[in-house]
């Protein structure tokens, strides 16, 4: 029985390291591969963690296997040796965890520094928000600016709004300026791991560069409600000459004065 | 069974149950649940003032809630009063052959003239013949040639000629589950804009029952049409509670609209059917009546009422309803400028200022001289038209008896829209169930003027000043970018 423990505890690493380098070619951590060029950087970030986690953890799952086992397999009647006081082994469990953790936020910091530093940004985008995404109880409303002019932070007369859907261009970077009208919520876009609070008060410059084009799930991240469930939006990245086409329907759209509608209606 | 289940549930909590019970409690509790999964249409305060007798009938003869029953259903099993403008789902169809296989049928069915089969299908409702009132199973189904193999048979036989309908009611079964899901926690299962969220909420969500909806681009005398109802799902209303749908699909809001059309004219037909009773056989109208008459005698007299004249008034509430409901969804009721927009300068926005503030329209009586939606009509204290008793604050009421004070127009947001025909329409036919009345009168071409204008408010740089403020270049205001993260 006492062996039985010793290779209880050895069995346990041995799954964990299997399991940890099947993981990430199965997409068992994310829901899929990073679509976005600051989401590699986060994954990178993410498994260098967990290299170092799995390692720390079958090691030391190993030594404690290692320790059940000794004494399984030793002499009836012999007794442990008590090592508490010891001040080499304190300073090594100490030192080097803190190397370890300082070596990790020294690793995010450039990242970080991408994702939020405005300073940081591409240039193209520093200075040319494509939209501002405004979160509140419980949808995600959109303002562009008229076409061929700047977003300003107040609206303007001629832009243009929507709800729950922004067009954003693919494979270029793209910036958005993110609010609340109410309480915090959180721009959440799994597929491209961009993940930013929305703060009262606070107009938050978020960057990506969406890789493929398509449809992303845009999500609030931080319960604001009981309606926090209802938050979906839908995120459509594709060619900015795609996203001038749709803004020039918006603009058709928005002036609608019933008219023109009503004489393509009687044609039909 | 549920009471047991209550019991159960109380006597566990009160004696430290997880302690006794542990987890064999707590596995009942999962089981069971810890309420009664039924929901029901509550009655309207107004029907239930009326005398017991006027609410549930006297004997076989039913009352307000009897019908209401029978016409609409509960919940769990709705009613189809086919007279109704509603989009049930489904098909009538009738046996053309059946051949009994083994535990299943082969059928083939002919559709009943004017419908179509629905594309998907999965049980068929048998109407008239052998298995009158079954349901039956479908475990497929081709809608171009209308045949089908039934399941869960269980001896039943059908012969040529039977009536069924396939799929029935599936479009308004469906709008009901995703109405619970998604509508219900504010709207109420009945419609009546009072759920359990609803408290919560200002502007309070709103009560269906009326049939009144305030957004439409329908006359000011029409209902709400089914394209309102979807904008409205689908774009959310700025400025209240209401979020946008515009994620779920188009078959899915669609039943949804046909659900709440059907919870509207419920709650229509419910406050129709009370106002027909409700001067004579109300609590407060009997216990006036008791001074000179005898109970038993305006009990005999209701009843004379309810099995004489009231089928007739049933019918012809029916017909109301079917009638209005019809007409919202035709061309006829639709706001179409007669003129395109006038172009949008500072002309026809001095001109739509001076329209606003004329004696003729008087926009500035509720919206105030500068729109900020204080004018001296926000000051006067209404009354109740119901009960004609003032409401307790100074301020115009709406017909869901809520304070709904003018709107100022300097927000920039547009409850109904912002797209220059949605503001055209609101002028037009008024919000309705509101106080904001119709100006159908009104030349087309003045109303664009006052649209140019009041979509000019929120850039205004002083009230009144109609200038073109166009341009980021006159923005106040627009320097100032405070960046987090910098």
């Amino acid at each position: 029985m006492k062996k039985f423990w010793a290779l209880f505890f050895w069995f346990w690493p041995l799954v964990a390291l299997y399991v940890c380098l099947i993981a990430p070619g199965r997409n068992w951590w994310f829901p899929s591969k990073p679509l976005s060029t600051l989401g590699h950087q986060i994954d990178g970030l993410f498994y260098l963690i967990l290299i170092i986690v799995t390692v720390t953890f079958v090691g030391t799952e190993f030594a404690l296997g290692y320790a059940l086992w000794k004494s399984a397999v030793s002499e009836p009647g012999k007794k442990a040796w008590f090592s508490h006081g010891s001040h080499k082994l304190e300073i090594v469990w100490t030192i080097v965890p803190a190397f370890v953790l300082v070596f990790i936020s020294l690793t995010q910091l450039d990242v970080l520094a991408d994702i939020r530093v405005l300073s940081r940004f591409p240039e193209s985008v520093k200075e040319a928000p494509v939209a501002e995404v405004m979160a509140r109880q419980f949808e995600w409303r959109i303002r562009y600016p008229k076409p061929g002019t700047e977003l300003m932070t107040s609206p303007q007369p001629g832009d243009l709004y929507f709800v729950n859907e922004v067009h954003v261009p693919a494979a270029v970077p793209t910036m958005i300026n993110l609010r609340t009208q109410d309480v915090q919520h959180a721009f959440f876009v799994p597929r491209l791991r961009v993940k930013q609070d929305a703060v009262p008060g606070l107009i938050i410059p978020v960057w990506f560069e969406i890789e493929e084009a398509g449809d992303y799930e845009l999500l609030c991240a931080e319960l604001c409600g009981w309606g926090h469930y209802k938050m979906k939006a839908r995120i459509v990245a594709e060619s900015p000459e795609g996203v001038s086409a749709y803004l020039t329907r918006l603009e058709r759209e928005q002036n609608e004065d019933g008219v023109q509608e009503a004489e393509t209606a009687s044609v039909k | 069974m549920t009471g047991l289940k209550r019991l159960g549930l109380a006597i566990m909590l009160h004696t430290a149950w997880l302690k006794r019970a542990g987890f064999a409690g707590i596995l009942a509790i999962v089981a069971t649940g810890c309420s009664d999964d039924s929901s029901s249409f509550s009655i309207s305060d107004r029907t239930s003032s009326l005398i017991p007798e006027a609410q549930s009938g006297i004997a076989d003869t039913p009352g307000v809630v009897n019908l209401l029953e029978d016409k609409f259903g509960n919940p769990q099993q709705l009613k189809a009063w086919t007279k109704l403008p509603v989009q049930w789902g489904g098909a009538a169809a009738a046996v053309e052959v059946f051949a009994a296989d083994g535990d299943g049928a082969k059928v083939r069915f002919t559709v009943a003239e004017g419908q179509e089969f629905p594309a998907k299908a999965t049980f068929v409702n048998v109407v008239t013949g052998a298995g009158a009132g079954r349901t039956l199973g479908l475990s497929s189904w081709d809608a171009a040639t209308g045949e089908a193999v039934l399941t869960g048979l269980d001896g039943v036989v059908l012969a040529a000629g039977d009536t069924c309908s396939i799929d029935g009611g599936a479009v308004i079964q469906s709008g009901r589950v995703l109405y619970m899901r998604h509508c219900s926690h504010c709207h109420g299962t009945a419609g009546d804009g009072n759920g359990p969220t609803a408290q919560y909420l200002y502007p309070r969500p709103r009560d269906y029952r009326h049939g009144v909806f305030k957004f439409t681009s329908t006359n000011d005398m029409s209902k709400v049409s089914r394209e309102d109802l979807l904008r409205v799902l689908r774009y959310g209303i700025p400025g209240t509670y209401m979020p946008s749908f515009l994620l779920m699909k188009d078959e899915e809001l669609t039943s949804i609209v046909e659900y709440v059309r059907f919870l509207s004219m419920r709650g229509e037909f419910e406050r129709k059917l009370v106002n027909e009773l409700a001067s004579d056989y109300s609590a407060d109208a009997v216990e006036s009546r008791l001074k000179d008459e005898q109970r038993a005698d305006i009990v005999a007299e209701l009843g004379k009422f309810l099995s004489e004249d009231l089928p007739g008034v049933v019918d012809g509430i029916g017909g109301e309803l079917e009638e209005s409901w019809v007409a919202a969804d035709t061309e006829e009721a639709r706001i179409i400028p007669s003129v395109p927009r006038v172009p949008d300068n500072e002309e026809s926005r001095r001109r739509g200022r001076e329209l606003y503030l004329s004696k003729t329209l008087n926009c500035a009586d509720c919206h105030g001289i500068d729109g900020a939606g204080n004018g001296p009509q926000t000051m006067v204290y209404e009354k109740n038209p119901v009960t004609n008793v003032p409401y307790d604050e100074p301020g115009l009421h709406d017909v869901w008896d809520n304070l709904n004070q003018p709107r100022n127009l300097h927000t920039g947001i547009f409850r109904g829209g912002r797209r220059p025909i949605d503001l055209f329409c609101r002028i037009h036919a008024g919000i309705k169930g509101s106080r904001m009345p119709s100006f159908k009168n009104t030349p087309h071409e003045d109303i664009w003027h006052i649209v140019n204008y009041v979509l000019s408010i929120p850039f205004e740089s002083e009230p009144g000043a109609t200038g073109l403020a166009a341009g980021p270049a006159a923005a106040p205001a627009a320097e100032a970018a405070p960046a987090a993260g910098e």
